[in-house]
């Protein structure tokens, strides 16, 4: 199989609507357009597609929720939030790539019946900004985009709209607040995005990466596809590989490569041949796992049969060299600086355990330490308003899970023995 | 109040959204643009403009990181120091920007010249060690890559 | 019906409520912060979590709706944990301060932690630390003490509407703030402090002055200051009020208040207070006992009457009394002295605005339900800001923005610029020809039905084009299409309105114009009232051509009706109205004048003229708790009880009849029980034991207030006719008055503006609203300013041909540059003070929409 998501990337003016299009770009939004919207929803169905962001939700179960929903307009809505640590697979499609995004978003589009699409870009990619505004004025230039797609009469208008640093506009309810010109809060849900979204119509969010598999299940097929990668979850997926390999890097490989295999065959192995010590499979929040437990299958499925999940596909590997207590109190940090403050148990326990983890990292730590970090992620796990908090409590029992001495050390020695 | 351009470059960022709520991230984007940071009188702007009351869009605009409530250099540093970053040094960083440029998280240099502010993972953790300096990225940093990396920006 | 069962209790319900509201039904408590029955759901709290079967994870019992055979366990082991880990979670940066914090006592986390938390917490890191701020006059703020529940913004922005407050940062760095950062640019509702669970937003009025459970005097009473009538309760210690909070489930105003309502209330309480009668001697005002202020009150009336008859003398009644104050005080007029002549400041507008509507219309017609205003799908506000003048109507208003209802506003109406108003500005002195383009397009686009045949007459007339509405008023034709589309549009509208409209000139004629609108869209229309019982003055028979019950004097059958009923012939020659009152001053005949609770030389326009009047009257007597103005001219004064000292109804602008309760106990006399000693003394017998006797006996003979009783009207309010008939069917021709054209070009007016935190003397001896609002300010548009060179602060002289005052000015982008604004609240710095009027013939309300005014900047 050759490159889907990465095609042509190689190519400087990859991001050029001709050089899209001389690569085969929009060849497959008339072909779309040739189907009834629901034949294409039942090509994604038997693609077996699911979405990419990380909770891997049927996609073609939430196309049909918002397609049925007789509300008008209905929107589509691109995260490009990636904002997980380790996360940097969407980049190089909204850099590289945007047309592929753009025809997966208009056939997408027309397949729900959704005729304003926007792309909810993370306020960090600012080249990333520009692009697509080029790539989107290319596109309705070239009808593509507009009033009246391909001559056929079909409407699908799409914009940009920047975020502005808010790691929990990733969630798809804070992400439909911050467009809407609100605090990335999560909603409460029932009603659903699929019903009532973004300015209370029917709203489908998807990723990315999700959005830009569209066209080659146009391409080949929805039976095609589902024979790539897992047969639980197919398609190609990005994996997104940082810290201590010799070749880290975004990798374009079937889903449910085994983690072991990334690493150690596409990325070349720990850097200067040291010692694995951990692995972050999916984005900083997933379960770490000791290098005994990195034999799984990098998907949906199987990976919480293996003690983590999926996530946004970001494996962060560490070697021998690193503090774990750091690490964790590092991403404490981050969560607690990202929790949007709705929910007591996450706004007061993020910076709870970050401050525990501190002193514990610091030589401060004190006996019992470790069981109240147990106890406090206890009270916070399964009593929050969003996953945010849930990651942040399931990251402190997994590094002190697997990796408890580690912790035990730095309290009973008064200091961190990697400094 | 904000110039003609900018009230222009507004009035056509509203008409992509159903109502000028919407448009009040884009907005405020302009504003601290127009007025260096989001003071009272940019939000008055933004607030005149939209008509979404300037308590409300103070609340908004706090929420995100991204948006500057006091005034900032010429040009911002904005380095990571996430987990991908931080094991591959950025801690190190941090500190040589202190001592060898007196650019201290969340300070800004005497001189106007930097001000510095440490993101949250900005995407780059394939090439980390990494930063945006304004709105142009920088990876595999080095402190020597730093150092030439600093000079282009007066 | 859906069947829940909850602790394995079996729960119907007839529709779909959320978990918690099924469980309170049935008297099951589940613990809550953040959620409030005012406000929308939130679920940030966590502590309603509660278990139910077949959903794996807990799930917030304020947000879940239940379903049909739910099962739900909201005390279990676990859930038990749940509460007290999430309450150690809130008290890891909440501090224990409560042996000094004011909330203690009726603080939620309090009780909740005394009943689930955790008995020792396990924090050991620093607290967060938030000075307390009292930049503020009015709120203290104190986000150490803040739980996030949000509850006081999504009140301020989600139900008041005035979106002063948002909670600033994010997560744990995240607090409240109005936009200042420290005082607040805001309606000074305090709602917000309504909400607050904890001790973070406070009133500084009554600051460490005593504890919740020391209040033991909670009487549930009816506010003092507009006609909305909010129910209000007001806590005692000591014979002091030390707080007034709303009711939640209270009839008008459900849980909200305004400014005036929740923070004015200090005037009882003030040291100015009249205690002792006075009578003048030699020129000045002596203090005298009560006998022999009766007595000489007496004395004097008789013999004015006797000398010069009863039509020599008048009385001034009061929309800020009682029913039983002012329908002893009008038996007394016409009984004891004989005359019609009694009148009210209900005659600076809405008598007349009334009278005009319902003599179209039919009695009633101008009384409906404020709620009602949320569920129409349109409101045209004209004449005021109702924001200002009645605050909880004008929630209402927002109210049914938010619902998507249009608010269309004839002029600027600053209470309503965030909630999308469709506005239409006329030149100043075009509002008449705006109105009749309004007029003709409703017309033709709606036709005439053919119910109203005289006002129908009268539209038949009026045919005026977008074009000339836009040549001629200043407003492009394509605006004004789209309001009066709007307008046609819709399906249940109402209009508001305000007293600007018979205080214009044209009034009668403008107000047939509005009838017409009315009439065209078949809507309902509202009267502003800005006192708390200006509908119960008239329907008392506080007016020179009323009797009690709204009757017309004029009816000789309804004569006879109270004739039997007091045993006393009455005069069937109406009365003399307020400002007939003041011109019969003015030429000597009017002898003596009593008036009880209204200050006309403060509150009538033209203040100068009404006091060279009144200073020609023989003998005046006042009745007041403050020596206004106008008792410095009397010749006798009798300290008053205030609102709170008494029983007794007001009738608010619904018609709604509502109780006052006595709160504080103080020394003295209802003004109906002086009224009746001076009668005693007179020798006519108007004696009452009490204020439910006076009622009594106004509900056996007036039809509107029929077999009504205190026990009935104590249930939450009872809008008349309560069992009686309205009048139908007294239409007359309409008159009306089209007042005389001005050129406006190039000057200046005097205009008067209503504001939302006074409301004349009352309120600026309240001092919370004097800090508010300090003092008497001019304002006017950039444009005036700059001619001048005058910014916001300078001083200004404001000078009419009546006099000139030196204000300081404020400048206000939202003005036309013909107008300077000035309120009527500040003794000696009053709007009425510069003002002349004439009287609109029709409804006997003064115009003073005609004032030339002179600015000049007073250098310093």
């Amino acid at each position: 199989m050759g490159k889907v998501l990465l095609k042509n990337i190689e190519n400087p003016d990859s991001a050029d609507i001709n050089e899209y299009k001389k690569a085969g770009g929009y060849s497959n939004l008339p072909k779309a357009l040739e189907k009834q919207p629901k034949e294409i929803i039942e090509e994604v169905k038997k693609a077996g597609l699911r979405g990419r962001g990380g909770a891997g939700f049927p996609v073609a179960m939430k196309w049909t929720f918002a397609s049925a929903d007789p509300k008008f307009p209905k929107y589509l809505l691109c995260n490009a939030d990636e904002g997980e640590p380790g996360t940097f697979k969407d980049r190089p499609i909204l850099e590289k790539n945007p047309h592929l995004l753009i025809e997966g978003m208009a056939i997408s589009g027309y397949a729900l019946g959704a005729e304003y699409g926007y792309i909810y870009l993370r306020g960090e990619y600012p080249e990333a900004k520009n692009i697509l505004n080029r790539a989107i004025k290319q596109a309705n230039d070239n009808g593509f985009l507009g009033d009246n797609i391909l001559g056929k009469g079909i409407k699908f208008h799409l914009a940009v709209h920047q975020g502005a640093g808010a790691y929990i506009c990733g969630e798809e309810t804070a992400l439909i607040e911050s467009l809407e010109g609100d605090k990335g809060q999560p909603r409460i849900k029932p009603p659903f995005p699929v019903n009532v979204g973004v300015f209370a119509k029917p709203t489908v969010v998807n990723n990315v990466e999700t959005l830009s598999n569209l066209p080659y299940i146009i391409e080949i097929g929805g039976d095609a596809y589902s024979k790539i990668g897992t047969p639980d979850c197919p398609g190609p997926k990005l994996y997104c590989v940082s810290g201590h390999v010799e070749k880290p890097g975004v990798y374009e490989l079937p889903m449910g490569t085994i983690l072991r295999d990334i690493i150690y065959t596409h990325c070349g192995g720990i850097k200067g041949g040291r010692k694995l010590k951990a692995v972050i499979p999916g984005g900083a929040t997933t379960p770490i796992l000791p290098p005994d437990k990195i034999d799984c299958p990098m998907d949906f499925v199987n990976m919480p049969k293996h003690g983590s999940m999926l996530g946004s596909g970001a494996v962060i590997v560490m070697d021998e060299s690193v503090c774990l207590v750091k690490v964790c109190y590092r991403i404490l940090k981050f969560l607690e600086h990202e929790s949007c403050g709705k929910c007591t148990p996450c706004r007061e326990g993020t910076g709870w355990l970050r401050s525990i983890l501190g002193r514990v990292e610091g030589g401060e730590g004190m006996e019992g330490d470790i069981d109240l970090m147990l106890s406090v992620s206890g009270n916070m796990m399964g009593k929050t308003f969003c996953p945010l908090g849930d990651g942040a409590a399931s990251v402190v029992q997994n590094f002190i899970k697997h990796f408890r001495p580690e912790f035990e050390e730095h309290i009973k020695n008064a200091k961190c023995r990697f400094k | 109040m904000l110039n003609e351009a900018a009230v222009k470059e507004l009035n056509e960022i509203r008409q992509k959204y159903p109502n000028a709520r919407a448009a009040l991230l884009p907005a405020l984007y302009i504003a601290q643009r127009e007025f260096g940071h989001l003071s009272p009188e940019a939000y008055e702007a933004v607030s005149e403009i939209l008509g979404v009351p300037k308590a409300i869009a103070r609340g908004v605009a706090t929420f995100y990181v991204m948006y500057k409530h006091k005034p900032m250099g010429r040009n911002i540093v904005q380095l990571c120091t996430n987990v991908s970053c931080m094991i591959l040094g950025a801690e190190k960083l941090v500190d040589f920007l202190k001592n060898k440029h007196g650019l201290e998280p969340g300070g800004t240099t005497s001189d106007g010249r930097f001000s510095m502010v440490i993101m949250e993972c900005i995407g780059a953790c394939g090439t980390a060690p990494a930063m945006l300096v304004n709105d142009d990225f920088y990876e595999n940093l080095t402190e020597k890559y730093i150092e030439e990396i600093l000079g282009k920006y007066k | 019906m859906i069947k829940v069962t909850i602790n394995g209790k079996e729960i119907e319900l007839e529709k779909p409520v959320t978990v918690l509201e099924a469980a309170r039904s049935a008297g099951i408590k589940i613990p809550t912060l953040c959620y409030h029955e005012q406000l929308e759901k939130y679920g940030g709290c966590r502590l309603c979590l509660v278990e139910v079967e077949k959903i794996p994870r807990l799930q917030t019992a304020c947000t879940l709706m239940v379903t049909d055979g739910m099962v739900v366990r909201t005390e279990t082991p676990q859930i038990a944990d749940v509460r007290r880990g999430i309450l150690e979670f809130l008290l890891i940066n909440h501090p224990l301060d409560c042996p000094y914090c004011d909330k203690a006592g009726e603080c939620e986390l309090q009780d909740l932690v005394e009943k689930y938390g955790p008995a020792k917490g396990r924090y050991k890191e620093k607290k967060r630390k938030a000075p307390e701020s009292l930049e503020d006059p009015v709120f203290v703020r104190n986000m150490e003490r803040c739980v996030m529940c949000t509850r006081c913004v999504r009140m301020c922005d989600g139900v008041q509407g005035a979106s002063a407050i948002a909670i600033i940062n994010r997560g744990g760095h995240s607090h409240m703030e109005p936009f200042s950062g420290g005082k607040y640019d805001c309606e000074y509702c305090g709602n917000c402090v309504s909400v607050c669970p904890v001790g973070a937003i406070m009133s500084r009025l009554h600051r460490h002055s005593y504890r919740p459970w020391q209040v033991k005097e909670k009487t549930e009473t009816i506010c003092p200051y507009c006609g909305v009538g909010c129910t209000v309760i007001a806590q005692v210690r000591d014979d002091s009020i030390k707080r007034v909070i709303p009711k939640i489930g209270s009839s008008v105003n459900n849980g909200m208040l305004c400014s005036r309502g929740r923070f004015g209330y200090e005037f009882v309480g003030s040291s100015e207070r009249l205690t002792s009668p006075m009578i003048k001697k030699n020129g000045v005002l002596e203090q005298a006992t009560w006998e022999e202020a009766i007595s000489l009150t007496a004395k004097r009336l008789g013999e004015i009457k006797n000398k010069y008859g009863g039509p020599s003398i008048a009385g001034i009644a009061s929309p800020r009394c009682t029913n039983e104050d002012n329908y002893v005080f009008q038996k007394f007029m016409r009984v004891a002295l004989g005359t019609n002549n009694i009148d009210s400041t209900a005659r600076t507008g809405y008598a007349g605005t009334q009278k005009f509507i319902e003599n179209i219309f039919g009695q009633g017609a101008t009384a409906n339900i404020i709620s009602g205003l949320s569920n129409s799908d349109s409101v045209l506000v004209i004449g005021g800001d109702p924001t200002a003048i009645n605050p909880i109507l004008g929630l209402q208003i927002r109210a049914c923005s938010r619902k998507g209802g249009n608010i269309l506003a004839i002029g600027h109406i600053k209470g309503l610029e965030k909630f999308n108003p469709v506005t239409v500005s006329p030149r100043f002195y075009t509002e008449t020809l705006l109105l009749e383009g309004i007029v003709s397009a409703l017309k033709n686009k709606k036709g005439l039905p053919g119910s109203i045949p005289a006002l129908e007459a009268k539209i038949k007339d009026i045919s005026t084009s977008a074009k000339e509405v836009e040549n001629g008023c200043g407003i492009a034709e394509k605006d004004f299409i789209r309001f009066t589309d709007t307008l046609s549009e819709s399906l249940t509208p109402s209009i508001v309105l305000g007293k600007d409209i018979a205080q214009s000139s044209g009034g009668s004629y403008k107000l047939m114009l509005i009838s017409a609108i009315n009439y065209l869209m078949n809507a309902r229309i509202y009267l502003l009232s800005e006192r708390a019982n200006e509908q119960g003055v008239l329907d008392m028979g506080c007016a020179p051509d009323l009797l009690p019950g709204y009757r017309p004097l004029s009816f000789a059958e309804f004569r006879k009706r109270y004739e039997n009923a007091w045993k006393s012939p009455i005069s069937e020659k109406p009365g003399l109205s307020i400002f007939e009152m003041v011109d019969s001053a003015k030429s000597n005949a009017l002898k003596a004048l009593y008036i009880m609770g209204e200050n006309p030389v403060f509150n009538l326009p033209n203040s100068k003229a009404v006091k060279a009047a009144l200073k020609n009257v023989e003998f005046i007597v006042v009745q007041d708790i403050f020596l206004t103005e106008t008792g410095k001219l009397a010749d006798v004064v009798f300290p008053a009880l205030s609102w709170a000292e008494k029983e007794g109804t007001f009738t608010n602008m619904e018609r709604r009849i509502q109780r006052l309760r006595k709160a504080v106990n103080r020394e003295g006399m209802e003004d109906w029980r002086i009224i009746s000693e001076v009668a005693k003394n007179m020798g006519v017998k108007l004696d009452y034991s009490g204020a439910e006797e006076i009622f009594q006996e106004i509900s056996r003979i007036s039809p509107l207030h029929r077999d009504l009783t205190y026990e009935e009207i104590g249930k939450g309010g009872a809008i008349y006719p309560y069992k009686g008939e309205p009048l139908r069917g007294v239409m007359e021709d309409i008159q009306m008055h089209k007042g005389s054209s001005v050129n406006p070009d190039g000057k200046l007016y005097l205009r008067l503006e209503r504001p939302l935190f006074h409301s004349g003397t009352l309120s600026t001896k309240a001092p919370a609203l004097v800090k508010i609002y300090p003092e008497a300010v001019a304002r006017v548009s950039p444009a005036v300013g700059e001619a001048l060179s005058l910014k916001s602060g300078d001083m200004a002289r404001v000078s009419t041909r009546t006099g000139s005052l030196e204000l300081p000015v404020n400048i206000d982008n939202k003005l036309d540059n013909l107008s300077v604004m000035l309120t009527n609240n500040f003794e000696d710095k009053g709007a009425f003070s510069l003002m002349e009027y004439t009287i609109d013939p029709v409804t006997k309300a003064p115009v003073i929409d005609a004032n030339e005014v002179k600015l000049e900047k007073v250098l310093a």
